[in-house]
């Protein structure tokens, strides 16, 4: 079952194409990694899925759940709010540089968007930001805030914070790039056992080693177009096409 | 007479003299506690529609700054002491109610005004401060505008205005003698009465360590906040 679809998506800043004609679907449980060099619209694509970039044209959809496309009228719209809200529910993003909000606990980071967005009884919720810092590793650090956590601790506890939210998809957007190296390992790690629970994700990274390994689909894009798609250790291994190729070999240099 | 009576005498006079000053005094905090019970949430709706999407509020709300800010308060207390009667003809014993005189609630109203439009750029300067990424997590979390900014913006811009805040208030401290001149009885003008009847400095001494220690206080209060709100980064 599909749980995320773009079909023939456009995005430009002024001028400047970004996203020309993306299209690419996620099954439920599939785990699909993006690459491509910086400048090729991997973040945009994610921030237009994710609905904080208004895309240009094309069709956004998460299942039965159509957030932008051709409407009665012919012409590209986004749908109403209701709509978009429930596509929030859908959705989770990790942001490269965590987004905590400093001034809540660590617990209350977890719990406050499931109380007051979904009004889930507080216990409840509690409950389960338990069970969420207990596979984080961080059920020790729950009154404490996030700026007495390392960036480590910090992009695990933002991690727990979408998956509170029990979303159909989980975007993450260079959940490593503002880590230190050693740090690096302990998200994998997570990301690592989110996949092996089949959590659906899609994940924009750097990592070529770490998306061979835990991607069952990687999509490289440059240039504003996904240049190639395929299962994961065969495109890092054999790509077929010559940017591709170009762009793995000057990684290994 | 020696100097020992001299002496008791004059400690004699101090007692009322203080207790004069100290009735003044109240009218003077209750002026500075009016004052910022208006004016800090006021200004926080004059921000907000200073940052508005709407080219014409922005402009008003500007506007309204602008003139706020560059007009003298004193000028702007006459303004809404005199106006009704020249302007409207109201006569200004029929705006007293309550027992309250008009002239005490002309500088309610002036002071209100004009701190809400300072306060007003603190906020501004406060919310614009707040990073990118905080606004776009709670919308990815699914939080409304509304929830966004009660719950993730306010908390944390009321820590960081905190210092200029701060500044603010002490200059309202200060700037509650201009109500001396509506004549409203704080405690400057009860300093300029005694003191004019006495020929006397004394008056104005001690009103200016009463004014020195409400501040201390003050600055004592808005350090413990402060303090308060140290608890993250």
């Amino acid at each position: 079952m599909q749980v995320f679809q773009v079909s023939h998506l456009s995005k430009s800043f002024k001028e400047h194409q970004v996203l020309c004609d993306i299209s690419m679907s996620v099954n439920e449980g599939e785990v699909v990694a993006i690459i491509g060099p910086s400048g090729s619209g991997k973040t945009t694509l994610l921030r237009c899925a994710t609905l904080l970039e208004r895309a240009d044209g094309g069709e956004i959809c998460f299942g039965d759940l159509c957030v932008a496309g051709v409407d009665k009228n012919g012409s590209f719209a986004y749908a109403d709010k209701e709509t978009l809200k429930k596509a929030h529910q859908r959705c989770g993003l990790v942001f490269q540089n965590f987004n905590l909000f400093p001034h809540m606990s660590v617990l209350d980071n977890i719990i406050d968007a499931p109380v007051h967005v979904q009004h889930i009884p507080r216990a409840e919720a509690y409950a389960e930001a338990m069970q969420l810092l207990m596979k984080m590793g961080l059920l020790d650090h729950a009154q404490a805030y996030p700026c007495e956590l390392s960036g480590g601790q910090q992009q695990r506890i933002a991690i727990a914070r979408a998956l509170a939210l029990h979303p159909d998809i989980l975007f993450f957007d260079e959940p490593t790039s503002a880590l230190d190296p050693e740090l690096t390992q302990e998200i994998l790690n997570v990301i690592r056992g989110l996949a092996e629970e089949h959590m659906t994700m899609v994940i924009v990274t750097h990592e070529m080693d770490f998306a061979a390994q835990v991607a069952d689909r990687i999509v490289f894009m440059a240039d504003g177009v996904i240049v190639e798609e395929g299962e994961a250790k065969s495109l890092i291994i054999s790509p077929r096409h010559a940017r591709t190729k170009a762009f793995l070999a000057g990684l290994n240099r | 007479m020696d100097i020992l009576t001299i002496g008791l005498e004059k400690t004699a006079q101090l007692l009322p003299l203080t207790l004069e000053l100290l009735k003044g005094l109240v009218v003077s905090a209750e002026i500075f506690f009016l004052t910022l019970i208006f004016a800090l949430p006021l200004g926080l709706l004059v921000a907000l529609g200073r940052m508005s999407g709407s080219v014409i509020l922005r402009n008003i709300f500007r506007a309204y700054i602008s003139i706020m800010r560059g007009t003298p308060l004193m000028l702007q207390l006459f303004v809404w002491f005199f106006g009704p009667y020249y302007l409207f003809n109201i006569k200004l014993n029929e705006l007293s109610f309550c027992g309250i005189e008009y002239r005490f609630s002309a500088v309610i109203i002036g002071f209100s005004l004009n701190y809400a439009a300072y306060f007003a750029e603190i906020y501004r300067g406060g919310i614009e401060s707040i990073a990118k990424g905080q606004y776009e997590a709670a919308y990815v979390l699914g939080y409304t505008r509304w929830q966004t900014f009660i719950r993730i913006i306010l908390p944390q811009v009321i820590k960081r205005i905190i210092p200029p805040v701060t500044n603010e208030v002490i200059t309202l401290v200060k700037d509650t003698s201009l109500a001396f001149s509506l004549s409203v009885l704080e405690m400057f003008t009860v300093a300029k009465e005694i003191s004019s009847a006495s020929s006397s400095m004394l008056p104005f001494v001690i009103a200016g360590i009463f004014y020195y220690i409400f501040n201390i206080l003050v600055a004592g209060g808005m350090a413990v906040i402060e303090k308060k709100l140290n608890y993250y980064r």
